[in-house]
């Protein structure tokens, strides 16, 4: 690298570094804000199902037969029931004063008595949280109130219980802590980073070229004698060397997530631990994936002549970047050698086949030649646009100067 | 003799076949300070802007110390300090640091630069605020730091466009130092403005531009004669309008 090449990177990292709003939103909106929100919603979910099962539920009953039957064992724990006709009942339950209105015909307690069936009905609204809940806790409730009744039918049979199951059907998933990980981080880390991948470029690029534009601080930089190729180099490595710190930082903070969020849940703890050669598959595609950007990133902001324009003309490079991750998240969308071939999908679908471990050498080697090729073209494209008077100066009109063919 | 150190030889200019310059010449030697004037779109900026090298020539050349600029611009470049009426400063950077890197950019060794930096300091009086970031300077201050950035390597040719546009008189007196002491020192000086009172306070020959072309040129006297104006106000209204 020559020597105003590196005064130049010198320049454009501590000018880039020193700026909040390039700083927030390439590093530390990845590295803590989706993180930190994942572990949050994860944290409300829980603590949310937990005051729930707490929650003081009265329910109402509506017939003497039902409250022989909600009577016939122990209540569920933080329930009570009310005696009420069955119209104020769900009078109640409209205006929230009861979760539920328990009802059973004439009778139906006595016919589970006599060896015959009775019809018990729950009315509940799945609209309310605590309403779901008390229909949760009758229905455990009265597969306790039938299991009780079968047992004594059974006895009085002279069976054994194992009577009225003569199967046993059991699935155990055996590879549940190890596959969650991947399989959940399959369906999400394919969008998550080539989003990242770009947030990470754009905006240090429209600062570095749009921006420098309206601030008039690029003509200083090209009245200095240094060439315009030296000058689009030095920020081309800038937003390459963000996109990439910004893509990783994200993956590093992704997977941190991933555990954290789910221990806050109480549930299992998902493990994702990634293979040295998934980590350097992963790395050998995103940093050359990162120049793809940053070349495409440069090229589109050199094409605005405000900080404000290029902001703009970004948001159809964002959509055009967010639209490959969502298709390869989809089900039954895989990696091979024809998917391979199409542009930013590729890289999408790499990341997932990677995580899931089912990454083939011939479509990865044809990713990582596209990527490679990608980032050849877009480095093309940018410094098309440095070398373009129109461009230098103008705007989005002179944007055919980008695909000139030049000596 | 060496070659002057500013220098246009018939510089043309097109823009999607409209004529922005038309075969400008002049020569500015050491010591001299010129005044290029004109109205809104005459072609000043254009016409710098391929002194400096930013922008092609259609036909013609540029010469920078006998270089030709789009031949070889990095080399014409080094004897040039160019400013214009935005400052151009890295608002996230201090001046200290925008000298720095301008003067390694310049080619200058790290010795000569931190002693240019310590000259530059003393003369503009930057040292109170050498190590704030740019943004958070005055404009005054501002404009010290813009002109010590365009001459930290001492270049033999100094080219202003419209360097007092937008500022104040106060700030506009750091400018006129900087001519003043240019011309003192031998440097070759090109500027544009629109304040004729600056060009006839500084320049010792003015060229006046009306649609790319110079209908004009001479010392501020010659062309109040030629204009039979009493002012260069005058003059310049008289050019502008069309008349030769």
């Amino acid at each position: 690298m020559s020597r105003p090449v590196l005064t130049l990177l010198r320049k454009e990292l501590l000018d880039v570094l020193r700026d909040r709003r390039t700083l927030l939103v390439t590093l530390v909106l990845p590295v803590l804000l989706y993180p930190g929100l994942l572990a949050l919603v994860g944290a409300v979910m829980a603590t949310g199902q937990q005051r729930l099962a707490r929650a003081e539920l009265v329910v109402a009953v509506a017939s003497d037969d039902a409250m022989a039957f909600v009577s016939a064992l122990e209540p569920p724990e933080h329930t009570t029931w009310v005696r009420l006709g069955l119209d104020e009942g769900l009078v109640q339950l409209r205006e929230k004063k009861v979760a539920a209105v328990v009802d059973a015909a004439p009778g139906a307690f006595a016919a589970i008595k006599a060896g015959q069936q009775g019809r018990v009905q729950v009315r509940y609204t799945k609209k309310q949280d605590r309403s779901a809940e008390a229909q949760r806790r009758l229905q455990k409730l009265f597969e306790r109130v039938g299991h009780a009744a079968l047992v004594d039918r059974l006895a009085a049979s002279q069976l054994p219980p194992e009577f009225s199951e003569p199967v046993i059907f059991e699935s155990t998933d055996v590879d549940f802590r190890r596959d969650l990980g991947p399989l959940v981080a399959s369906r999400t880390l394919p969008m998550i980073l080539l989003v990242m991948l770009f947030m990470g470029a754009l905006y240090p690029a429209v600062d570095l070229t749009a921006g420098e534009k309206e601030r008039g601080t690029l003509e200083t930089l090209l009245v200095a004698p240094v060439s315009a190729l030296d000058v689009m180099t030095a920020k081309y490595l800038t937003v390459a060397l963000t996109a990439t710190f910004a893509t990783l930082a994200n993956l590093a903070a992704m997977g941190v997530t991933f555990a954290f969020g789910i221990k806050v849940a109480g549930a299992e703890s998902i493990s994702m631990t990634f293979s040295p050669l998934q980590v350097f598959t992963l790395v050998v595609c995103l940093v050359p994936a990162a120049f793809m950007a940053a070349g495409l990133s440069l090229a589109v902001a050199s094409l605005a002549r405000t900080f404000k324009e290029g902001q703009a003309m970004m948001t159809p490079v964002m959509l055009i970047a967010t639209l490959p991750g969502i298709v390869a998240v989809m089900p039954g969308v895989e990696l091979n050698v024809f998917t391979a071939a199409i542009p930013l999908l590729n890289l999408g679908l790499l990341v997932k086949a990677t995580v899931l471990g089912a990454a083939a050498p011939v479509p990865v080697a044809m990713v990582v030649a596209s990527v490679a090729l990608g980032s050849y073209l877009s480095l093309k494209m940018a410094a098309n646009a440095f070398h373009s008077e129109a461009l230098r100066f103008g705007g989005a009109d002179s944007w055919r100067e980008l695909f000139r063919r030049r000596r | 003799m060496s070659a002057p150190p500013i220098q246009l030889e018939g510089l043309v200019k097109d823009f999607a076949g409209v004529r922005a310059v038309d075969g400008v010449c002049l020569t500015v030697s050491p010591g001299e300070v010129v005044g290029l004037l004109g109205p809104n779109g005459a072609g000043k900026t254009t016409a710098l802007r391929m002194l400096a090298g930013l922008i092609t020539p259609t036909s013609g050349r540029a010469l920078l110390s006998g270089v030709d600029v789009a031949a070889q611009p990095l080399v014409a470049r080094r004897s040039l300090g160019f400013l214009t009426a935005s400052t151009g400063l890295y608002e996230r950077l201090t001046p200290r640091e925008l000298l720095r890197i301008f003067g390694e950019l310049m080619g200058l060794t790290a010795e000569v630069l931190a002693a240019r930096i310590d000259t530059l300091a003393n003369e503009l009086e930057l040292t109170p605020f050498l190590d704030r970031r740019c943004g958070t300077l005055s404009s005054g201050q501002r404009q010290r730091a813009s002109i010590a950035r365009a001459v930290v390597a001492d270049p033999a040719a100094y080219v202003l466009d419209e360097p007092t546009a937008m500022l104040d008189p106060l700030a506009s007196s750091a400018i006129l130092e900087l001519v003043q002491g240019a011309k003192a020192r031998q440097k070759a000086v090109l500027f544009s403005t629109h304040r004729m009172e600056e060009a006839e306070f500084l320049c010792s020959r003015l060229l006046f531009l009306r649609a790319g072309r110079v209908v004009a040129e001479g010392s501020p006297a010659e062309l109040l004669e030629r204009s039979q104006q009493r002012s260069l106000t005058g003059a310049f209204l008289h050019f502008a309008r069309g008349a030769a």
